[in-house]
């Protein structure tokens, strides 16, 4: 009987000890897994350009693909007041009526999208000792990438949930708790500091400090942090850092990599999986849809006013077989010989053009936001100087006072059609009134609670009864 | 016998029949009293929540636009906590908004109800306060004229206000000078320096003047006038930290002082410095510095 207890006793230690991962969970040999895989700087590099693969998005027209930073602009750009469907119809036509239901696709796509590189660069950061030389930078661009989707989660959807490690499938707490929005950014602070500090300047199509500074300072303008948006902004716009305005508002769009440009999501033309068909969507029938992000005529009366000669050819065109109708011509993929813009790809709907997030125009008028700092005007030299630089390029003369209406205005000129209005709107606190007014005019449905989008219906589902949907 | 055991039968299922039915009768009225649910039917799981946001009309900011976001509610009634604009206190529009007489505290209740006539309140104060107007703080420069005694509390030499460690600080001369009995002097051939820091607006833009004199020979003397855009510790610190200058050569008299300015934006700072060195060449002397918010 002594005995028997004395073997349990032996048997139980030895199960005890056995008991760990290698002998339960074993890395697989004959096929590739996470634990695996990441064991030195190139195999990690893999993971890191993996998440901006999926800030590319897919380009197919699947409904279950996820198509990223391509179909971006129905969230932000067609739910402002530059721009709109040809047709008016189809759930492409909810985002500017105002009428987004929670059924509709576009936005689970991108919903889903920016979850899965928030994904991909938590998986970089979980595995982030594999690295050797370059863990510094893996981990900047990794949290540069995370703060990014998630800044434009928070502006899309206000509280969402708050994932900053891989999680399981039964982890839904955390998948589908909606944490503070203030929560939400102090993640994304500090991820920008961390990446503000880990990078430097080599790259543009992939996160750098420039790009982690520009995305910090707007992400302090949003918050009101107004001194600490300065400091980052000045530091981008000194002259040792290389970056500038181009003479050529064409160049800009039309030669790729060049020193205006701070940030950019890569594409290149004519491969399936690197390229993007948003450009072709843009046309008149040339992408799966009739034409998408056409051009309001209340965004053609500001540049009638504010836009200036050079900066409103390269703004936007006639369409040339509907002509009453307007087409973006920042991103053409099949070019336009009256403009001397050459075709970026063979095929329209594997287009090459970048999609650029950060550029040098954006960071010289937040210079001017800061200096203003919520305040109605300024007459800063400071930022006079930073507001003459615009305007000089685009041949117009400067103010000697400048108010929050003609920077909002200013803003909505030079950087349209780059996703960039809705979100100027509300960080403004003009959204309200001005979406108000133009909605009353075209006859759409805005009220105050449709400037956040509804949660997916799939993942308020899924959620059982956790995620609460927006208002 | 039989007869009227019969009758009583009779009479009892008679009586059974009208007590079934006066039961029946009642058992519907009472059911209509209590209200229970018909067939089919299911209690209300998602009664009305009231909940708004509140938010000032840019420009404007006695007008508050409101956002409703009240969760399964089809009627709305507000009360904007305005008693004194009459009818225009209450609205049944969803996303109302509504212009305030002055400043003040308003507590604005929001009633939101379903077609079940359930009802859910929701009550919240706003603060109507005009903005302030932008102002551009002037800052004082202590020793300015750099008389004896000048500090707030009676004391100093002249030029307690304008010392910096590992600089050696300018001489007092008593002729000539501009204004009082004493004015700065920056020697010839032995390095002088002036440094006094100030509180600014960030970002506004000023102008600091200062009124010089230099000895007529020998030739190519200069005084600089600086801002630093911070506070320094250390003298060799200065050259750095310059954000403006500009630099006097006015020789054609000893005894006139000439006025020189400087005009600078604060940059993104609370805290500058004003700092004068010479090239000592020639004995140069410096009295009345002052600072003024540039006029628009």
């Amino acid at each position: 009987m002594k005995n028997t207890k004395i073997i349990i006793a032996v048997f139980l230690t030895i199960l005890t000890v056995s008991c760990n991962d290698d002998l339960l969970s074993p890395v697989p040999t004959s096929a590739v897994s996470a634990d695996g895989f990441y064991t030195n700087d190139e195999e990690l590099e893999a993971g890191v350009l993996n998440m901006y693969d999926g800030l590319q998005g897919v380009n197919d027209t699947r409904s279950d693909s996820n198509h990223g930073t391509q179909v971006e602009f129905y969230l932000t750009e067609m739910r402002s007041d530059n721009t709109r469907t040809k047709s008016g119809e189809g759930e492409a036509a909810q985002f500017e009526t105002y009428t987004v239901q929670s059924t509709n696709g576009i936005v689970a796509d991108y919903y889903r999208s920016m979850y899965n590189v928030i994904y991909r660069a938590n998986t970089v950061l979980q595995y982030l000792d594999a690295a050797t030389t370059k863990r510094d930078q893996f981990e900047g661009e990794a949290k540069f990438v995370r703060a990014y989707a998630y800044f434009n989660l928070v502006r899309l959807f206000g509280d969402v949930p708050l994932v900053d490690k891989v999680i399981a499938p039964l982890d839904t707490d955390i998948a589908f708790t909606r944490v503070d929005k203030a929560d939400v950014y102090s993640l994304i602070v500090s991820d920008l500091v961390t990446a503000v500090a880990n990078l430097d300047d080599s790259h543009k199509n992939r996160a750098s400090k420039a790009a982690a500074e520009a995305l910090l300072a707007k992400v302090y303008l949003t918050t009101g942090n107004y001194s600490g948006a300065q400091t980052l902004c000045e530091s981008i716009m000194n002259p040792a850092r290389g970056f500038e305005l181009l003479d050529n508002y064409k160049d800009i769009f039309y030669s790729e990599g060049n020193d205006e440009v701070i940030f950019a999501i890569g594409y290149k033309n004519d491969l399936t999986n690197d390229s993007q068909n948003f450009s072709a969507e843009w046309l008149n029938g040339v992408g799966r849809t009739s034409g998408v992000n056409y051009v309001t005529e209340d965004v053609r009366n500001a540049f009638a006013t504010y836009g200036g000669v050079e900066r409103t050819k390269y703004a936007f065109r006639n369409d040339a077989t509907q002509t009453t109708q307007y087409q973006v011509v920042k991103y053409l993929p099949n070019g336009d010989s009256a403009l001397g813009i050459d075709a970026t790809s063979s095929d329209p709907t594997l287009a090459g053009n970048d999609w650029i997030v950060l550029r040098y125009a954006d960071v010289v008028l937040m210079h001017v936001e800061a200096i203003l700092a919520g305040g109605a005007s300024t007459s800063s030299s400071n930022a006079i100087a930073s507001f003459k630089l615009i305007r000089d390029r685009a041949g117009l003369t400067t103010p000697a006072v400048i108010t929050k209406e003609d920077l909002l205005n200013e803003r909505r000129v030079e950087l349209a059609f780059e996703n960039q209005r809705f979100y100027d709107l509300v960080r403004f606190g003009e959204a309200v009134s001005v979406l108000s007014a133009y909605s009353t005019t075209m006859g759409y449905s805005f009220t105050a609670t449709d400037l956040l989008l509804p949660f997916p219906n799939v993942e308020i589902g899924l959620s059982n009864g956790v995620l609460v949907q927006n208002p | 016998m039989k007869k009227s055991l019969y009758y009583i039968e009779n009479f009892s299922i008679k009586r059974w029949t009208r007590v079934l039915a006066f039961l029946l009768v009642s058992l519907v009225v009472s059911s209509c009293e209590e209200d229970l649910p018909e067939a089919g039917s299911k209690a209300d799981t998602t009664p009305p929540t009231s909940n708004f946001s509140a938010e000032e009309q840019s420009g404007d900011y006695l007008t508050y636009l409101f956002t409703n976001l009240s969760n399964s509610a089809t009627d709305y009634v507000w009360d904007f906590g305005d008693v004194a604009s009459g009818v225009n206190n209450s609205s049944t529009e969803e996303n109302p908004s509504h212009t305030y007489p002055a400043e003040g505290t308003y507590t604005i209740t929001l009633t939101a109800s379903d077609k079940l006539g359930v009802e859910s309140t929701f009550t919240s104060s706003i603060e109507v306060v005009e903005p302030d107007a932008p102002t551009v703080f002037v800052p004082t420069i202590l020793e300015a004229g750099f008389e004896d005694l000048s500090l707030p509390d009676g004391t100093g030499d002249g030029r307690d206000s304008w010392r910096i460690s590992g600089g050696k600080i300018f001489g007092i001369t008593s002729s000539p000078v501009r204004t009082g009995s004493q004015g700065a002097k920056f020697d010839a051939g032995d390095p002088r320096v002036a440094y006094q820091e100030l509180t600014v607006t960030p970002n506004a833009d000023y102008i600091v003047t200062i009124h010089y004199t230099m000895k007529t020979s020998p030739e190519g003397g200069a005084l600089r006038l600086a801002i630093l855009g911070e506070a320094i510790s250390e003298a060799s610190e200065a050259e750095a930290a310059i954000i403006a200058s500009t630099t006097g050569t006015d020789q054609t008299s000893a005894s006139d002082y000439v006025e020189m300015s400087l005009e600078f934006n604060s940059g993104n700072t609370s805290t500058i410095a004003i700092w004068m060195d010479s090239n000592n060449i020639a004995e140069a002397r410096v009295d009345d510095v002052s600072i003024i918010a540039k006029p628009e």
